[in-house]
């Protein structure tokens, strides 16, 4: 499914934070969405998740976003948050699927066995089959991340947002959990765009990157362009290149 | 007492084989709670006695001569309408304070935290200060009321919070519903204070008490606290996504500005039921939501029924507490489930932390 934006403003408030923002995301394509802190990274995943209110149109395979009910929406675009806390003892089984709820009709039923398949399987991928049974408040915090990327899954849409989906993990979950998404949306065909802060993982997560700031896109190309230009460099108000090359050379001087 | 609730609470989950066996399981305690509640009470009549005459009653079973038309009368026209109606409004108070919470995700919201609370004790007492008994209500001034202003509270709070917050988020709403609880006491004190000769009567009201409450009212409050569960129930699945926050239950589907405007309305028209008829009774509406979750688990499908049950027995002994342990003069109910509920919360906030 393809995204399509067009000049987009938005903000909250009276302070805007998106200014005439513009692109589209074929279908199928996994893109990253870069940018230092501030920069309306994250509103601009909640303007496609039609969570925030924007002028422009977001249009949804030509469908424009604002004129969809929610629980349509919610069947063609999933989007991961950031979340810390829960505040009820749901368990993860339960929590998982939630994600269903766009797609089921009935209200005392039990769920389908697709539904069932569906929650199974996002356990399984997220190695939270184990703990189906456990509290969500008594989960750590990258535990709870995992449970929230499950949930994500579960819900099966064809267009998928991450708002930093890693920050509370470590970096074995990470790699798997990564690696098992990406194969996951290759899979099924899913348009997958990412908020990550964590450049090296963008690139092995994408093969399109959105560089935004101040609200605007500085930067939209491929791997090697946004590498080999100083984009990053104005981005982030910083010579990254360097601060990866010493990084690097650290590495190398330990021996490991 | 709270600590043998706690036991026998852990006890029935024990028992459990399947998580959606607790409905049963719960209607029996419930039922037994009803039995021995209302078995008990201070005028002089044995258990035995007392249950002959429900049967007679329900069933038309014979009567033993030995049992007077007066003990029939104190036990089927006082003492079980006053048991039920205890059961139904602790009941509809639980459900309501469960649905506030997750609606607001905020553990510490209850039924009153829209202002319900605060309006019916104006709109009581502006009936019975100003307008004394008014011809066509009669004794139901008071709990229309109170009924009537608790209502248009809750929609002055719901109405400001949308206009003034595009997707009427929660804070906004506790804030307001604060705000005009406390706007709307001030007005209560201004009608207290130009009406010395009425303030015990107020107080005594916003205290609250099942005293004297007939038939009449249970067929008032019981279907409203029933058909109130079940409209709530039928959005189960909606208050579970609610309880993880508004930008989350937009991006699964639900229309939270709407649903949330929906759920807060009925939960608070079935706090305004129960309040009009027994006043501003606390504790049980807290209370009653986070013992059920803790030991059921927090989806809606079992939390409501079981706050119905659970909240409704929970009242009910509390009541049976106010009305015999000082026989034959009545301790108010609110100052009971305070009493009971403030250290037992604290105690089950105490020992989670450990």
């Amino acid at each position: 499914m393809s995204i399509r934006l067009q000049n987009i403003h938005a903000g909250y408030g009276k302070t805007e934070v998106l200014h005439g923002i513009t692109f589209s995301v074929e279908e199928g394509e996994r893109a990253a969405i870069l940018g230092a802190n501030g920069s309306g990274k994250t509103t601009l995943l909640r303007v496609i998740a039609g969570i925030l209110p924007a002028q422009g149109d977001v249009l949804l395979h030509g469908q424009k976003l604002s004129e969809m009910k929610r629980r349509q929406v919610a069947s063609q675009v999933a989007m991961m948050m950031q979340v810390s806390q829960t505040y009820f003892s749901y368990t993860v089984e339960e929590t998982v699927l939630l994600g269903r709820y766009a797609r089921t009709e009935g209200r005392f039923g039990k769920c389908t066995p697709e539904d069932q398949a569906a929650v199974d399987k996002a356990l399984s991928l997220c190695g939270l089959t184990e703990l189906k049974d456990r509290s969500v408040s008594t989960l750590s915090g990258g535990q709870l991340q995992r449970v929230f990327l499950a949930r994500t899954m579960a819900q099966d849409t064809p267009v998928i947002l991450l708002d930093e989906p890693t920050n509370h993990l470590d970096l074995k979950i990470q790699a798997e959990l990564m690696g098992h998404l990406k194969e996951w949306s290759k899979e099924k065909g899913h348009t997958l765009l990412g908020v990550y802060h964590d450049i090296n993982l963008a690139l092995s997560m994408a093969d399109r990157f959105i560089v935004m700031k101040e609200g605007t896109i500085l930067y939209d190309g491929d791997e090697k362009a946004l590498l080999e230009g100083d984009v990053l460099q104005e981005a982030y108000e910083m010579d990254v290149a360097a601060y990866m090359r010493d990084q690097y050379e650290r590495w190398k001087t330990k021996g490991l | 007492m709270c600590l043998a609730i706690w036991q026998i609470l852990l006890k029935l989950k024990k028992m459990q084989q399947h998580k959606y066996s607790g409905l049963p399981i719960s209607l029996g305690v419930s039922l037994g709670v009803l039995l021995i509640s209302y078995g008990i009470g201070s005028a002089s009549i044995s258990m035995g006695d007392a249950f002959r005459v429900l049967l007679h009653k329900l069933f038309g079973t014979p009567l033993p001569q030995t049992i007077q038309p007066s003990t029939v009368s104190i036990l089927w026209s006082i003492r079980l309408p006053r048991v039920l109606m205890a059961f139904f409004v602790g009941g509809a108070l639980s459900v309501s304070g469960a649905v506030m919470q997750s609606v607001l995700q905020n553990p510490l919201a209850s039924s009153y935290t829209l202002g319900v609370s605060s309006g019916a004790s104006l709109g009581a007492a502006i009936a019975l200060a100003f307008l004394g008994s008014v011809p066509v209500l009669g004794r139901l001034s008071m709990p229309v009321f109170g009924f009537g202003f608790g209502v248009l509270t809750v929609f002055a709070v719901i109405a400001i919070s949308s206009r003034l917050d595009r997707n009427v988020q929660s804070s906004t709403i506790i804030l307001f519903g604060m705000v005009i609880s406390l706007f709307v006491n001030a007005l209560l004190t201004l009608v207290e204070s130009l009406n010395h000769e009425y303030m015990q009567r107020i107080l005594m009201w916003q205290m609250g008490s099942f005293s004297g409450r007939r038939w009449f009212h249970v067929q008032i409050v019981a279907p409203a606290a029933l058909f109130g569960t079940f409209c709530l129930l039928w959005f189960h699945r909606e208050l579970d996504i609610l309880s993880f926050g508004d930008e989350q239950s937009m991006s699964l589907g639900v229309d939270s500005r709407k649903i949330k405007r929906i759920l807060l309305v009925l939960a608070s028209l079935m706090t305004g039921v129960s309040v009009c008829f027994s006043g501003t009774i606390g504790f049980v509406d807290l209370i009653t939501p986070h013992l059920v979750r803790k030991v059921y688990g927090a989806s809606h499908k079992r939390l409501l029924p079981l706050c119905l049950l659970y909240g409704g027995s929970f009242m009910v002994l509390a009541d049976t507490v106010a009305r015999t342990i000082i026989s034959p003069r009545e301790i108010a109910i609110g100052a009971v489930t305070a009493l009971i509920g403030a250290p037992f919360f604290l105690w089950l906030y105490f020992r989670k932390r450990d």
